[in-house]
């Protein structure tokens, strides 16, 4: 069995818990377990663009030096950490890379992280799930795993930003990604596409100017439902959590029926390998998915 | 079409100055294309777009930068950046302007004032990432 | 009988080297196997705050310390730690952190409650400062983030030591009063997530069930000198 250090981020543990258990679990079906790192802390999730601010990097460097001690105790493991949350990928990518690049800001950081007793020395990688996915398991393999295809979802891949960007973060091509809709397709589901798959959903405006988020996830939902699609897939609980909840708060509001569900990648893949429900935590979900699936004949 | 004349002297060149020594970007590469502009999914919320508010910081008038929505409304997704034909990280820029800001005044958003109920519902990744860019 | 008169003497004739120490900028020769708390009243200073239990366990006599040619910054508590010499030193004897108010009876143990009363957990930098100056060794970087992440137990856990003296909320740069924080999280823990022991239910059920009833009514009507009889007979494990 191939183990990963694996990365959770804060919102893992609570909002985004179904994101979690459902992809441990098919980490472990297809043999490439993620295993969380013992003692992590939050990565910021925003990365500061500033070129003067040590202190917000002093996280994502920390984050790294622990997974390189954690590497120490998995069997048949790579140096990378992987991580579900695409803003922990993009901040984690960035930092390692500035890392790399600016040897003196990692002596100072080095030196605050010393006297926790840990270094972090530029010999990690920092990987997205969906990349361990495609590049070491393979979509072939996932295939094979598939006992209940996902016939009649007509899913729209969400990639949002930071999946994406910057350069050094992408995991896929910028502008004309692949990855989502390979693997929806690979269970089995019909991809939709949409050219709103990356239109920001507005993020962390949700806190204290929410007109912003819901202009935006208007202007995707309407686009994606009138290309057909009846759910969302997803890499990022902050994306999810607008999504899920501006429809919501929407059908509440204006009476609208037709919303789309949001699932996380990994959930659909639960589903599709026969997984059991329960570590979805449907229930979390502001919008149950379990209705449409009910609808599909698709069932546990 | 008007004329103006502005004033161009130290203390806009410190103001350019203090903005690329954030960011760490050269505030005279950019020759106006409007390609950031164009794919921000927020420039229908701005006052002024994004090449606009950089011409302005090109100009040193700082504050008609300051006075603009433009930086608070970025959610930072970066499409700016990826884009920008000079390799310009335009969100740097962004992000340098609400920096300067928040160094002197930390609370763009303040936290005091936000009501309970509404931070008891959000996701704690939405609270991190706020207070991350608008607050100091 | 005549050997520990001999040792009595001799110590007496060693005499207790001085140090000298400056307790905010003045400078003291004070006996060096003081206390910080006790070297600054041998020096003259009379404690009105910044003094409690005097044994390490209110948090009341947090102290901030230098040491000569070193730049780096140390943190105590007076009464715990002994003197050293060139120590430049002062005390915290309060650090303002705004308390909120709740009512446990109403709360849910997650990170949703905590970033309720506490939303400027969610600033946290994970610098790890606060940890760097905790006079009992807490991983308070830690917990802190465990608190983000809805950890509530395991925040509780790593914080258990805390005596709330103060010195990691005047470090945070995110500004966060981390032992207000912990003791939330102690008390979600200690009301929703500690399984308690069976025992307890079973007593709470004898007592609900009026089993001690009686013999309570009986110790009441009982006279000072009756319950002084009944104390000195009581059943005791002999040893």
């Amino acid at each position: 069995m191939v183990q990963y250090s694996y990365f959770p981020g804060c919102n893992l543990k609570t909002d985004a818990r179904g994101f979690e258990k459902s992809a441990i679990a098919v980490s472990k079906k297809l043999e490439s377990e993620l295993v969380e790192i013992p003692n992590w802390n939050c990565c910021g999730t925003v990365h500061t663009m500033t070129s003067d601010n040590l202190m917000k990097r002093i996280a994502p460097v920390r984050i790294l030096a622990r997974s390189r001690n954690h590497i120490e105790e998995l069997e048949d493991t790579l140096n990378q950490a992987v991580t579900l949350c695409s803003m922990c990928n993009s901040t984690l990518k960035i930092v390692n890379k500035e890392m790399k690049e600016d040897l003196d800001a990692l002596e100072t950081i080095n030196f605050q992280l010393e006297e926790d007793n840990e270094t972090y020395e530029n010999d990690m990688e920092v990987k997205h799930f969906l990349e361990i996915l495609r590049d070491s398991v393979g979509f072939s393999k996932i295939r094979e795993k598939v006992v209940k295809p996902l016939i009649g979802l007509k899913i729209s891949a969400y990639y949002g930003c930071m999946l994406l960007h910057p350069d050094e973060a992408k995991i896929d091509d910028a502008e004309m990604p692949s990855v989502l809709e390979d693997l929806v397709e690979s269970l089995g589901a019909e991809s939709i596409f949409s050219p709103m798959f990356k239109h920001c959903c507005g993020s962390y405006h949700i806190v204290e100017d929410e007109d912003i988020v819901t202009d935006q996830v208007k202007k995707i939902t309407g686009d994606v439902l009138s290309r057909g699609a009846n759910a969302l897939v997803v890499a990022c609980p902050l994306c999810a959590y607008n999504l899920d909840q501006q429809q919501k708060m929407l059908m509440e509001k204006t009476g609208k029926k037709d919303v789309l569900p949001i699932f996380y990648f990994s959930q659909l893949m639960a589903i599709a390998m026969g997984e059991p429900w329960e570590i979805n935590h449907f229930e979390d979900h502001k919008i149950d998915p379990r209705e449409l699936l009910k609808k599909l004949k698709i069932e546990e | 079409m008007s004329y103006e004349y502005i004033k161009f002297g130290p203390e806009e060149r410190d103001f350019i100055a203090k903005i690329e020594e954030i960011s760490g970007q050269n505030i005279y590469s950019c020759y106006q294309c409007g390609k950031c502009s164009a794919g921000c999914a927020f420039s229908s919320r701005m006052d002024k777009t994004v090449n606009q508010l950089i011409h302005f910081i090109q100009m040193g008038q700082k504050d008609r930068v300051l006075e603009a929505n433009t930086h608070w409304v970025c959610s930072s997704c970066l499409t700016c950046s990826i884009r920008c034909p000079r390799e310009i990280d335009v969100a740097a820029l962004m992000e340098a302007v609400r920096e300067y800001i928040l160094r002197e005044e930390p609370e763009k958003v303040k936290i005091s004032e936000l009501s309970k109920e509404v931070i008891e519902k959000l996701p704690n990744i939405a609270l991190v990432g706020n207070f991350r860019k608008m607050t100091g | 009988m005549s050997k520990t008169k001999t040792t009595l003497k001799k110590k007496k004739e060693e005499k207790t080297g001085m140090v000298k120490i400056y307790i905010m900028g003045q400078a003291y020769d004070v006996p060096e196997t003081l206390t910080i708390m006790k070297a600054m009243e041998y020096a003259g200073y009379k404690f009105t705050r910044g003094s409690g239990c005097r044994a390490g366990f209110c948090g009341a006599c947090s102290t901030v310390y230098r040491k000569e040619g070193d730049f780096r910054i140390y943190t105590a508590l007076a009464c715990q730690t002994i003197v050293e010499a060139g120590m430049v030193l002062t005390q915290l004897p309060f650090v303002p952190a705004d308390k909120p108010e709740y009512d446990i009876n109403s709360l849910t143990p997650s990170a949703n409650t905590i970033l309720r009363y506490f939303p400027e957990v969610a600033r946290c930098l994970s610098c790890n400062a606060c940890s760097k100056v905790c006079p009992q060794e807490i991983k308070v970087m830690d917990y802190v983030q465990y608190c983000l992440q809805g950890q509530i137990s395991k925040a509780a856990e790593e914080s258990f030591d805390c005596v709330s003296c103060g010195l990691c909320a005047i470090r945070c740069p995110a500004e966060i009063p981390q032992y207000h924080v912990a003791q939330l999280a102690r008390r979600l823990h200690g009301k929703y997530l500690m399984k308690t022991p069976d025992y307890l239910d079973i007593r709470i059920k004898e007592i609900k069930e009026d089993k001690y009833k009686e013999g309570f009514k009986e110790m009441m009507a009982l006279s000072k000198e009756k319950l002084e009889e009944k104390y000195k007979n009581r059943d005791r494990e002999s040893n």
